[in-house]
C-alpha cells in the first residue's frame, strides 16, 4: 500500500470519446494522444488486411467507410452482439472493440510517460449491471492490463470536482453530478461531510445521451433537405451510398452542434464526396434557437430524472450546494441555462466536462493504492529488515493510524522501538514512537498537514539505541477527500426454490464484498451424473420475489461424488471484487466437494420477433395492472405506472429500426421493455400490499406466543426487535423491508416451534399423511419410522433432553424432503436450493 | 425445515452489526468511526492477530476486511446508522436477558 513513487491511471471509456489521466500523488494530468488531443474518439476501423485504426483517424472513416468502422458500441457492452467489419470478414464483441480503444490509450501513456500501465481504474455508467461491468473489466484485461478496478462515472466526476475542495471548511454539502454522455444520462446526489465523500443515491436513463440529440438533429436536417427537393436521405438507408450520405449528414450535424455552443448560428454542409456526378446534398443554416427547440424534449426528460432523484431523497433544488456538469452535451448553452435555472446558477466552475471522469478515475486509483508502474509488479529487493507498513493512501483524517509489522528473516532480530517522522517537517509535529509488540507489530498515529502529500520516514532502534536498517523506510499519505469503496448499484442474491430471494449484498454494499449463507437442497442429486444438476441462480435486483429480479449467473452443482439426499446443507459464498467480477462457490459438507464454475448470463439480446411479442404482452399486462390499480385505488401504484405508457411508446418507436437490423435499437427495445416490466412489478408489489399486511398480522399472531414460550432468551430479544422493525416497515409501507423482517420472524418462530413437543407430534402426523408427496419417499418413510420409534420412548420425559433433541433433528430432516411448489420453483429460475 | 440454519443465517446478519464489527459505541462520532475502521483495515492487512476476531453478545466472530469496509460504509449513511444503533442496543440487551 505504499504511495511514494507510484503513478495512478484512470480511464474514461466513453460512448463517443475516451480519455486517460495520470495522478502522481500531487497533481492529475490528462494524457494527449499522438494527434495532441486529450480526447480519443471511441471509434475502431478494421481494413481488408485486418489492420486496425483507433481514434481520430478511424472517426474520419466513419462516413466514408461505415461498413468497416464502428462507433457507439458502449450500450451493447455485456451482450453477445458481434459487430461486423465487412472487408476483414471479422466480427468483434463490444468488449473487444473497447479493448482496442484502451490499448490505444495505454500506448499514448507509453509514448508520453515512458511506461505501459499495468493497472488502471476504468469508469462505467452508474446504471451498468454486473454483466456490463464484467465486460468492461474484460476489455481492460484484453488490452493488457493486469489489474482493473471499476468506478462509477458520477463518483469519478465528484472526486475530481471535490478533490481538495472544502476541506478547510469542515462542512456538510450536497452535490449533484449531472452527467450527460454520448449514450447515457447519470444523475447522482453526493454528500461531502468533513472531507468524506458519500454517494447518497443516483438515477438516470440508459438511453438518453448526445446520440439521441444528434439523431433528432439529423432527422430535422434530412427533413429540411427533403422539403427543399433535394431528395430524402432517410429513404435511401438501404443503399451503401445512402448510408454514406446519412453518415456525412450526421457528422455535419455534430459539427454544427459544437459550433452552436459558441455561435448563434451555424451551417450544416453535406458535400457530395462520391465523385459520381450527383449533386451536393446541400447546405442548411441552423440557429441556436432551432437546436434548443429540437433538444427541448431531451432536456425536459433529463431534468425530470433530476427532480425524481431529489424528491426520492427528500431534497429540493435549494439543498444542492453545487452542480457538476459532465459530458459533451452539457456544453450546449441551452442545457446549461436550464440546469442553471433549476439550481439558481450554482454550477461548479473550472471543471472540464470532457476529461473530469478520467481525472476522477486516476484520483480514485491513487486512493486505492493502484500503482500502474511496472515497478509495482516486482519491487526491487532492498537490504535491511523487511517491514510491512499499512496506512490509508488518501484520507480526510488529520491523525490517521499507521500499522506496521516487522518480518525478520534468518539471522535478523526484532528491533525494540520504531519511530515515524514526517519529512520536511517545520517542527509542527515531533513524530511518534512506540515499542514493538511481541509479534513485531506497532500501531502509531501520525499527524498530516492539510491538503498535501505527507511523506514519512520509519526508523527502528535496537535495545542499545542503535538504528536498525529497514528494507522499507518511507511512505506517503495524501490529505484529501476520503472516498468510500464503490457501492454496488443493485442488490445481489440467490433465488430460492420458494421464489424468495436470499439477499447477499444489499444495494450500496461497498466493494469488494464477500458473504456466506447456509442453504439446503430441495431434491436429491444423483452421484456422478453429468445430467443431474442442481441450479443455484444468482440474481440482481431489489425484490424479495426472486422472479422479479434479473438472472445474472448460474452455478450448477453437477457430478457429486455420492448421492446427495434432499435437504443436504450447502454453504454458498458470493464474492465481488472492485472490478465487478463475481465469484461464487458452493461447499457441500456432506461430500466435501466445492463447486465454483459460474455461467454468467449475458445481457439478453432477444430476437426482434421475440421483443415484438414481448411488447404486445407487456402492453396487455400494463392494461391489466392499470385496471387493478384504479380498481383498488392505491396512489403509490398509480405513481409507479405513471411512466409506463411513455416507455412503451418509446419501445414502439424503436421497433422499426430494430426490425431493419439496427442492433442498438434492438437492445434499446429490450431495455425499454425491461424498464416497463420493472415498473409494472413495482406496481404489482404495491397492489399486493394488503396481502402482505395481512401476512404480517398472521406472523405476529402465530409466532409471538411460540417464541415467548419456546425461544431462547437471545431469540426472544431478537424476535422483539424484528417485530418492532416489521411494525416500522408496515408504517412506512416498505414492502421489501417488511418481507425481510417477516422472513426473520418466521425463522425464529419456526425454531421455537420445533422445540414444542406437541408441535413436533403434529409435524410427524402431517408428514405421515403426506409422505407420498416427499421428494424421496423411501427416505421420508425411513425417517418417519425412526421418529415414531423415538416418540414411543416418550422423549418428553427425558430429563436431559437428549431424546427430544434427536427427535427434533429427525423432524427437521423430514421437512427438508417436502418440495416447494413446482410453479414457485419454475418462477425462481428452477432454483434447487432454499 | 431448516430452522437452525435460518437462525444461524439471521445471526450472521445481525451479529455483523457495524458497531460490533468496529468495536465502537453507538454514540461514536463519524470521525471516530472512520479512524477506527481505517485502523482495523490496516491491522488486518498487516496480519495482526488481535484484529481477526470481534466480540459480540453471543460470542466471538471472525472479522474480515470486507466486514470492516462494509461497516464503515453503512455508518456513513445517517439513515442506515440509525437502524444499526437500534440493533446494537438491542443486541446488548439480549445478553442482559
Amino acid at each position: 500500500m505504499t504511495f511514494g513513487s507510484g503513478i495512478h491511471v484512470g480511464i474514461d471509456l466513453g460512448t463517443s470519446n475516451s480519455a486517460i489521466a495520470l495522478f502522481d500523488g500531487e497533481s492529475v494530468s490528462v494524457v494527449a494522444n499522438a494527434a495532441g488531443e486529450t480526447l480519443t474518439p471511441s471509434v475502431v476501423r478494421i481494413d481488408g488486411r485486418g489492420g486496425r485504426t483507433v481514434g481520430r483517424r478511424a472517426h474520419r472513416a466513419l462516413d466514408g467507410d461505415p461498413a468497416n468502422t464502428r462507433a457507439e458500441w458502449k450500450r451493447l457492452m455485456g451482450t453477445a452482439e458481434r459487430l461486423p467489419f465487412a472487408a476483414a470478414g471479422a466480427a468483434l464483441l463490444p468488449e473487444e472493440l473497447s479493448a482496442a480503444v484502451i490499448a490505444s490509450l495505454l500506448a499514448d501513456v507509453r509514448d508520453a510517460a515512458g511506461f505501459t500501465p499495468r493497472a488502471a481504474v476504468i469508469s462505467t455508467p452508474a446504471l451498468f449491471e454486473l454483466p456490463q461491468n464484467h465486460a468492461t473489466a474484460r476489455a481492460g484485461r484484453l488490452a493488457g492490463l493486469e489489474e482493473v478496478v471499476l468506478i462509477q462515472e458520477p463518483i469519478a466526476s465528484a472526486i475530481a470536482a471535490g478533490w481538495r475542495a472544502d476541506q478547510e471548511k469542515d462542512r456538510k454539502d450536497t452535490w449533484l453530478v449531472f452527467d450527460l454522455g454520448g449514450g447515457t444520462l447519470d444523475v447522482s446526489l453526493l454528500e461531502t461531510d468533513d472531507g468524506r465523500l458519500r454517494v447518497v443515491d443516483h438515477a438516470g436513463d440508459n438511453f438518453l445521451g448526445g446520440k439521441d440529440i444528434d439523431g433528432a438533429l439529423v432527422e430535422w436536417a434530412a427533413g429540411a433537405l427533403a422539403r427543399r427537393g433535394g431528395g430524402d436521405l432517410r429513404a435511401d438507408r438501404a443503399t451503401a451510398r445512402g448510408r454514406r450520405m446519412l453518415a456525412r449528414l450526421r457528422a455535419a450535424c455534430e459539427q454544427a452542434k459544437i459550433e452552436l455552443s459558441r455561435a448563434e448560428r451555424a451551417s450544416i454542409v453535406v458535400p457530395d464526396a462520391e465523385g459520381d456526378g450527383q449533386p451536393d446534398a446541400g447546405e442548411l443554416e441552423i440557429t441556436r434557437g432551432d437546436l434548443e427547440a429540437l433538444t427541448e424534449p431531451f432536456i425536459a426528460r433529463s431534468l425530470a430524472a433530476v427532480r425524481v432523484l431529489l424528491a426520492k431523497n427528500q431534497r429540493g433544488a435549494d439543498d444542492v450546494a453545487r452542480v457538476v456538469l459532465v459530458g459533451g452535451p452539457t456544453l450546449m448553452p441551452g442545457l446549461r441555462a436550464r440546469v442553471g435555472e433549476l439550481f439558481g446558477g450554482r454550477i461548479a466552475a473550472g471543471v472540464d466536462p470532457m476529461t473530469i471522469v478520467a481525472r476522477g478515475a486516476a484520483l480514485y486509483a491513487g486512493s486505492v493504492g493502484l500503482d500502474a508502474t511496472p515497478a509495482a509488479r516486482a519491487p526491487a529487493p532492498a537490504a535491511g529488515l523487511p517491514v510491512r507498513i499499512e496506512h490509508p493512501s488518501v484520507t480526510a483524517d488529520l491523525e490517521p493510524f499507521v500499522v506496521g509489522r516487522c518480518l525478520p528473516g534468518a539471522g535478523q532480530t526484532l528491533p525494540e522501538r520504531v519511530r515515524i517522522e514526517r519529512e520536511g517537517d517545520d517542527g509542527g509535529w515531533a513524530g511518534a514512537d512506540a515499542a514493538l509488540s511481541p509479534e513485531g507489530s506497532f500501531v502509531l498515529q501520525v499527524r498530516l498537514e492539510r491538503s498535501r502529500r505527507n511523506r514519512f520516514a520509519v526508523r527502528a532502534f535496537d535495545r542499545g539505541g542503535a538504528e536498525v536498517a529497514l528494507a522499507t523506510g518511507a511512505f506517503a499519505i495524501v490529505h484529501g477527500v476520503s472516498i468510500g469503496d464503490p457501492p454496488l448499484a443493485r442488490a445481489i442474491g440467490i433465488a430460492r426454490a420458494d421464489d424468495t430471494t436470499r439477499v447477499y449484498f444489499a444495494k450500496g454494499t461497498p466493494l469488494p464484498a464477500r458473504r456466506t449463507f447456509a442453504h439446503h437442497t430441495v431434491r436429491p442429486i444423483a452421484a456422478r451424473s453429468d445430467d443431474d444438476a442442481l441450479a443455484v441462480p444468482i440474481v440482481q435486483g431489489e425484490s424479495m420475489r426472486a422472479h422479479r429480479n434479473r438472472l445474472i449467473g448460474m452455478l450448477q452443482l453437477r457430478g457429486v461424488e455420492r448421492d446427495l439426499p434432499a435437504g443436504s446443507r450447502i454453504e454458498v459464498t458470493l464474492e465481488i471484487d472492485r472490478s465487478g467480477q463475481l465469484a461464487t462457490r458452493a461447499d457441500v459438507p456432506g461430500t466435501g466437494q466445492t463447486f465454483q464454475d459460474v455461467a454468467f448470463v449475458l445481457v439478453p439480446t432477444a430476437s426482434v420477433e421475440t421483443a415484438e411479442r414481448e411488447l404486445g404482452a407487456t402492453n396487455r399486462r400494463a392494461a391489466e395492472v392499470q385496471r387493478r390499480t384504479f380498481q383498488l385505488g392505491i396512489p403509490a401504484a398509480v405513481q409507479a405506472i405513471a411512466d409506463v405508457s411513455a416507455v412503451l411508446a418509446d419501445a414502439d418507436r424503436a421497433l422499426p429500426a430494430a426490425r431493419a437490423g439496427d442492433a442498438d435499437a434492438a437492445q434499446k427495445l429490450h431495455r425499454l421493455l425491461m424498464d416497463a416490466n420493472n415498473a409494472l412489478d413495482d406496481a404489482e408489489a404495491l397492489l399486493e400490499w394488503p396481502d402482505l399486511d395481512a401476512e404480517a398480522r398472521r406472523c405476529k399472531l402465530t409466532y409471538t406466543p411460540m417464541v415467548a414460550q419456546w425461544g431462547t432468551p437471545a431469540e426472544q430479544q431478537l424476535y422483539e426487535q424484528e417485530l418492532e422493525a416489521a411494525g416500522a416497515a408496515r408504517q412506512r409501507n416498505d414492502a421489501a423491508d417488511l418481507e425481510l423482517h417477516l422472513d426473520a420472524m418466521r425463522a425464529l418462530g419456526r425454531a421455537a416451534y420445533c422445540r414444542d413437543p406437541h408441535s413436533m407430534a403434529d409435524a410427524i402426523d402431517w408428514a405421515a399423511a403426506h409422505v407420498t408427496e416427499a421428494m424421496d419417499v423411501a427416505a421420508a418413510a425411513s425417517l418417519l419410522d425412526r421418529a415414531r420409534a423415538l416418540q414411543a420412548q416418550n422423549p418428553f420425559a427425558d430429563g436431559a433432553g437428549g431424546g427430544l433433541r434427536a427427535l427434533r433433528a429427525i423432524v427437521a430432516e423430514i421437512w427438508e424432503l417436502f418440495p416447494s411448489s413446482p410453479e414457485l420453483q419454475a418462477r425462481s429460475f428452477d432454483s434447487g436450493i432454499r | 425445515m431448516t430452522d437452525a440454519d435460518d437462525v444461524e443465517n439471521l445471526m450472521r446478519e445481525r451479529l455483523a452489526n457495524p458497531f460490533l464489527v468496529l468495536a465502537v459505541a453507538p454514540s461514536a462520532s463519524a470521525a471516530e468511526i472512520e479512524r477506527q475502521g481505517q485502523r482495523l483495515l490496516a491491522e488486518l492487512a498487516a496480519g495482526l492477530d488481535g484484529a481477526r476476531r470481534y466480540e459480540t453478545p453471543l460470542g466471538m466472530r471472525e472479522r474480515t476486511s470486507e466486514l470492516v469496509r462494509s461497516a464503515i460504509a453503512e455508518l456513513r449513511d445517517p439513515a442506515r446508522r440509525l437502524g444499526h444503533e437500534w440493533w446494537a442496543r438491542g443486541l446488548a440487551a439480549a445478553v442482559a436477558v
